[in-house]
């Protein structure tokens, strides 16, 4: 109870901190995302793209808007509490690491949620067909997102400074999602990249979503995927994130 | 209700309402905060602590002064828990904080030095929030707030964002966060450092209060009137030892500086100011006389006068201080 409290509690001061900046929020989570489903519809064969295409961009659309989300934004916000001092507040606190981690996680979550609403409504609005199935799809996007936090949380955790943290979280959220065939088929990537980018968590997510808004089920294999990169990722992420130095 | 320490949960261990103000209050034999042969070394070799003995009684105020670099930060960090020490101990009412650091850390209440607040935040939601991660219910996290909030004398901003209040306000904000839940023991790093002069007193005002009601405080400062004022007992560390560690009187008397006796050369009166110290007031006399000085001045010793003795360093840059103490 005590631990959901805090949990909580750290979610509602990130929250606070977003009421400032919900404007730009949706900005970035929609306009970013929305202009390269337009784009690469556009690259892609203009009004003419085939279903199953306008199907694979706005799903990758969907994990970019993810990385965005949790790699980029999410890393910012835990670089700037690290390196402006906020951190020490909460290291001050009878608080558990691994709760700061969890009220930040759902932060990201909220944000996903609100981010992946607005591009299926683009979607829907610019003629994207799409059935999908709500359950699936929210546990693919609590995994992707807990993949990718834990990724920002290793980066805020173990960054020298904020520029270079910044840096990072910024080159990973973009790089991941254009290192992965998200946008396109994997034929179409350099033989070795191909090869590196299957093990990618943003090609797990982006194949589940693609099968997922499509109405179909067959992505066991992509959860597992998810599942072992997001316990892996948050493992390290909690084990580097200490109140306390040596 | 006098609190007892036995359960160590801070919540339960609040300031003894029925305690006196001030050191020596109280005898239990336990001290609230010992450290023993305290040493932290960096991984680059730098000692920043060499073993560090420190009792700190219950109630008692323990000012700690140090030239920047001293190691005095890096032993308030270890005393909070946030940086472990290489050797040594560190015993916070009976609890080993390194051991059990979060059970250490529950009894106390932290102002680290470069510590940010949440801008975004009104300063009640910042007080509120912060209860609750410290384990209040709603309903005392909502009264605990209101109360440091007017202690602090900031109600009348209570539903300002924290980024629209001055740096001193959100000093004081840190200050108060400290304060919630009336943790047993305060740990404060510079905690008026940047303050302006009606500041800093109200701060002092807060951390009598907190004293007056039974909490033990470690402060670090590099004020030597918020020492002399606050304080019980002052530290001095240098180049990560206590050097010293005494009341006001018994610093003066170690340091053998009791007179302090400011003049001009009779022979060069637009040179600077300068400073001697004798132990007695005859022989501060007997120089005036020797010397023929003219314009001069006698004064009892201040912690000024001790922590040059003992650190080299003056705080005073307008004297020029002849480092000789005629006995």
């Amino acid at each position: 109870m005590t631990r959901l409290t805090d949990i909580i509690c750290v979610f509602r001061i990130q929250l606070a901190g977003m009421r400032r900046d919900v404007g730009a929020f949706l900005l970035a989570a929609l306009i970013f995302p929305s202009a390269t489903y337009i784009f690469a519809n556009a690259v892609g064969g203009s009004g003419g793209a085939p279903s199953q295409n306008r199907l694979r961009f706005l799903a990758g659309s969907i994990v970019f808007s993810l990385s965005l989300t949790s790699i980029s934004w999410l890393g910012y916000l835990l670089l700037e509490n690290r390196f402006t001092g906020r951190l020490k507040l909460f290291a001050t606190l009878p608080l558990a690491p691994s709760s700061y981690v969890f009220g930040v996680l759902i932060f990201a979550l909220a944000q996903a949620a609100l981010g992946t609403t607005a591009l299926l409504l683009v979607g829907r609005a610019l003629g994207v067909e799409v059935h999908p199935n709500f359950p699936l799809l929210a546990l693919v996007i609590v995994l992707t997102i807990f993949c990718l936090c834990g990724l920002g949380v290793v980066i805020a955790a173990r960054a020298r400074s904020f520029s270079q943290g910044s840096l990072l979280t910024d080159t990973l959220g973009a790089g991941l999602v254009f290192l992965a065939p998200v946008y396109y088929a994997p034929e179409m990537m350099p033989r070795g990249l191909s090869f590196f980018a299957q093990f990618l968590p943003t090609t797990f997510a982006a194949r589940a979503l693609q099968t997922t808004l499509a109405g179909g089920h067959a992505i066991g294999g992509e959860l597992i995927a998810l599942s072992l990169t997001a316990v892996a990722a948050l493992t390290l992420g909690f084990r580097l994130m200490k109140w306390r130095e040596e | 209700m006098t609190a007892t320490i036995e359960n160590l949960s801070a919540t339960e261990i609040e300031y003894t309402s029925a305690a006196p103000a001030t050191a020596g209050v109280q005898a239990p034999c336990d001290p609230a905060v010992s450290t023993r042969c305290l040493v932290k070394r960096y991984r680059d070799g730098t000692e920043a602590n060499r073993g560090i003995d420190l009792d700190v009684r219950r109630g008692e105020v323990v000012a700690i002064l140090g030239p920047n670099g001293a190691g005095k930060t890096t032993f308030l960090r270890q005393l909070t828990t946030e940086l472990k020490p290489t050797s040594g101990s560190i015993s916070v009412f009976g609890v080993d904080a390194i051991a059990e650091p979060d059970r250490a850390r529950r009894l106390m209440g932290i102002t680290p030095q470069e510590a940010g607040v949440f801008e975004t935040l009104t300063v009640q939601e910042h007080f509120e929030l912060f209860a609750r991660l410290k384990r209040l219910s709603k309903r005392e996290a909502r009264e605990g707030a209101r109360e440091v909030i007017a202690e602090l004398g900031l109600s009348n901003e209570i539903h300002k964002r924290v980024g629209a209040l001055s740096g001193g306000q959100r000093r004081r904000i840190l200050i108060g966060l400290a304060l919630l839940g009336r943790p047993p023991l305060l740990i404060l790093d510079e905690p008026t450092t940047g303050l302006d002069p009606s500041s800093r007193c109200a701060v002092w005002g807060v951390i009598r209060r907190a004293v007056a009601d039974g909490a033990t405080v470690i402060l670090s400062t590099h004020y030597l009137e918020e020492a002399e004022r606050l304080s019980d007992r002052i530290g001095v560390i240098k180049s990560g030892s206590l050097i010293a560690l005494g009341t006001l009187e018994e610093l003066l008397e170690r340091v053998n500086r009791s007179y302090r006796l400011s003049y001009r050369d009779p022979f060069d009166p637009a040179g600077d100011l300068r400073v001697r110290h004798y132990s007695s007031f005859a022989q501060a006399q007997q120089h005036i006389a020797r010397e023929l000085l003219t314009e001069y001045s006698i004064a009892r010793a201040t912690l000024q006068d001790v922590y040059f003795a003992l650190t080299g360093e003056p705080f005073d840059q307008d004297e020029t201080e002849v480092s000789e103490v005629t006995r």
